[in-house]
């Protein structure tokens, strides 16, 4: 009899094992876990394309907020983009989108409600957003005119960018391969460049220098400094056909011409 | 009358009857058990459905994965109590190597791609993250571009005219089909994007990204020819004809070139016919003097 007691006992046990009861929410629940996988701390993102955020959590139930039953081990994530909440997950994947900078990325935990769990479970990750590419290093050329090219008054000075995306001044300090560029001519500061539009010169006669500079959002030099010089040399009305030029000439005939007239009225005063 | 057996004969019949039954009771146990082992045991299997190996991925859109799971469950890790179970776990989602989601659930997703090729790999793993033995993923290469999706990219010279005579500044106005003009940014080569050059008889001489006319300036004086070609961002000249296009013009010299020589030409001969009206009446007064005199000495 007493065997019979025990054997049922055990059974009873055994199918409140197979049920998952003592694994439910109950006071012993384990405590859950939550951490991110990705993007990894301080990674950078490119392209001003969006970040996935994939997080893992343990022993905790997600589910959609709203779902009108809160407890410790369910409930959804409440996303903080540098301090302020931005999203809410209730999967294991939120795509955010980010301005160019620095951001920390903060998930947090909640009960369906909205309220933190005790103690507070959350995880964090630092990265950086930019609009240029995520890697590579930043290259300027020139490709026209030429080194040393004989130009007219007016020209055009065609450049290219590469690894490097050109923005407005004034954005986040620190963000990789993001800036303006700065045109120097002749050492002086001449012009400061947000986009890839040809550059339009109109310089006077002789030797000129054309500098170009990268620079970050701040307007200081890159890391590594990146510069494209070019000499020209400028003469106007480059190009023209003028096989004889006879303005000269006829400056110096109309002077003659009149002395001429001078000297024929003061003879005719002279006559009366 | 039949003697009845003794219960000690019964008992061995009894346990042979038993025994068969219990035997046949275990063959069926054993076979509804292979049975259904055998449908338990059928192998997991990951199909990316959409979008098709190579497909390009246009307009700089994201791309929709859709994707069909076979024989495994896709649940939430982590979940209270959970058990794991060689049958059930999530996917991972790989863009280029870089982990990119975590699927709890088969439906589609999006991936927003840079230009260029990609591949997409999908993963089913266990609740605690590991590969399935053997490993169960599936895998799609695509090209995403700005640029559209078909046709042939065309380029053609709307401004100057063929033989037009213009000065030395011009603006050059092109039309562009099926092609998108992007910056060039050292980023890989993807169909129907890139930017314009223009040329000066063979030289380059300017690289835009925009659609509006270009000015053109400091062209030499002579019959020359305007170029506009699409090239690739890493500035290789696509290899369709109707992608350049040319137009002879001819410079002549503006008007306000000339002005100088021929305001000082104007001016020389003004001041000539001056000179000359003095000198002949001059003359004429001296001979009307003279004949004044040799009438009345």
């Amino acid at each position: 009899m007493n065997a019979r007691i025990f054997a049922l006992i055990v059974a009873m046990i055994g199918m409140l094992v197979a049920s998952g009861i003592p694994a439910s929410n109950g006071r012993g629940a384990p405590v859950p876990t939550l951490s991110i996988v990705s993007p990894t701390p301080n990674a950078v993102m490119g392209n001003g394309t969006p970040v996935a955020v994939v997080f893992a959590v343990t022993n905790f139930n997600l589910t959609e907020p709203g779902n009108g039953t809160s407890s410790p081990n369910s409930g959804h994530v409440d996303v903080f983009v540098d301090g302020a909440l931005t999203a809410k997950a209730s999967v294991n994947t939120i795509v955010l989108a980010l301005p160019s900078g620095p951001h920390t990325i903060r998930l947090r935990l909640v009960t369906d409600n909205g309220s933190a769990l005790n103690p507070d479970i959350t995880a964090s990750v630092a990265v950086m957003a930019t609009r240029g590419p995520a890697g590579g290093t930043p290259g300027l050329s020139i490709v026209f005119p030429r080194e040393g090219a004989l130009v007219g008054t007016d020209s055009t000075l065609s450049f290219r960018v590469t690894n490097f995306v050109l923005v407005a001044p004034g954005g986040p300090a620190g963000v990789p391969n993001e800036g303006h560029l700065l045109v120097r001519l002749d050492n002086a500061p001449y012009a400061v460049l947000t986009d890839d539009a040809p550059l339009h010169l109109n310089l006077k006669d002789g030797p000129h220098t054309v500098t170009l500079q990268l620079v970050d959002n701040e307007g200081g030099p890159l890391n590594s400094n990146v510069t494209a010089s070019l000499h020209v040399t400028v003469q106007a009305l480059l190009g023209r056909v003028t096989p004889f030029d006879a303005t000269p000439y006829l400056a110096l005939a109309n002077l003659l011409i009149g002395l001429g007239i001078l000297a024929a009225l003061y003879r005719k005063l002279e006559a009366r | 009358m039949k003697p009845q057996p003794s219960p000690a004969n019964q008992h061995p019949e009894v346990r042979r009857f038993s025994t068969i039954l219990a035997l046949i009771a275990l063959m069926s146990l054993l076979g509804v058990s292979l049975s259904s082992s055998t449908a338990v045991a059928a192998a997991p299997s990951l199909t990316i459905v959409s979008p098709a190996d190579g497909a390009v991925v246009a307009n700089g859109t994201p791309v929709l994965v859709d994707f069909l799971v076979l024989n495994f469950a896709i649940v939430q890790p982590g979940r209270v109590g959970q058990i794991g179970s060689p049958m059930e776990g999530h996917a991972n989602v790989f863009l280029d190597a870089q982990y990119a989601r975590l699927l709890t659930s088969v439906e589609p997703f999006s991936l927003s791609l840079t230009s260029g090729a990609h591949t997409i790999r999908i993963q089913l793993v266990a609740d605690n993250g590991t590969p399935l033995n053997p490993d169960v993923s599936a895998s799609v290469g695509v090209v995403a571009t700005h640029g559209p999706d078909g046709g042939a990219p065309r380029v053609k010279i709307l401004s100057p005219t063929p033989l037009e005579a213009t000065g030395h500044g011009i603006y050059v106005s092109y039309r562009i089909e099926n092609f998108t003009l992007v910056e060039p940014r050292g980023q890989p080569n993807a169909p129907n994007e890139g930017h314009v050059q223009l040329l000066v008889g063979t030289d380059v001489v300017m690289e835009v990204i925009q659609y509006e006319p270009v000015l053109l300036v400091s062209l030499p004086e002579g019959d020359i020819t305007i170029g506009v070609r699409l090239v690739n961002n890493d500035d290789t000249v696509l290899a369709n004809p109707s992608a350049s296009a040319t137009v002879p013009i001819h410079v002549v010299a503006s008007s306000a070139v000339s002005l100088p020589l021929v305001s000082n030409g104007g001016v020389a001969l003004l001041l000539a016919f001056i000179l000359i009206v003095l000198i002949l009446r001059r003359r004429k007064l001296a001979a009307r003097d003279a004949n004044a005199r040799g009438g009345n000495p």
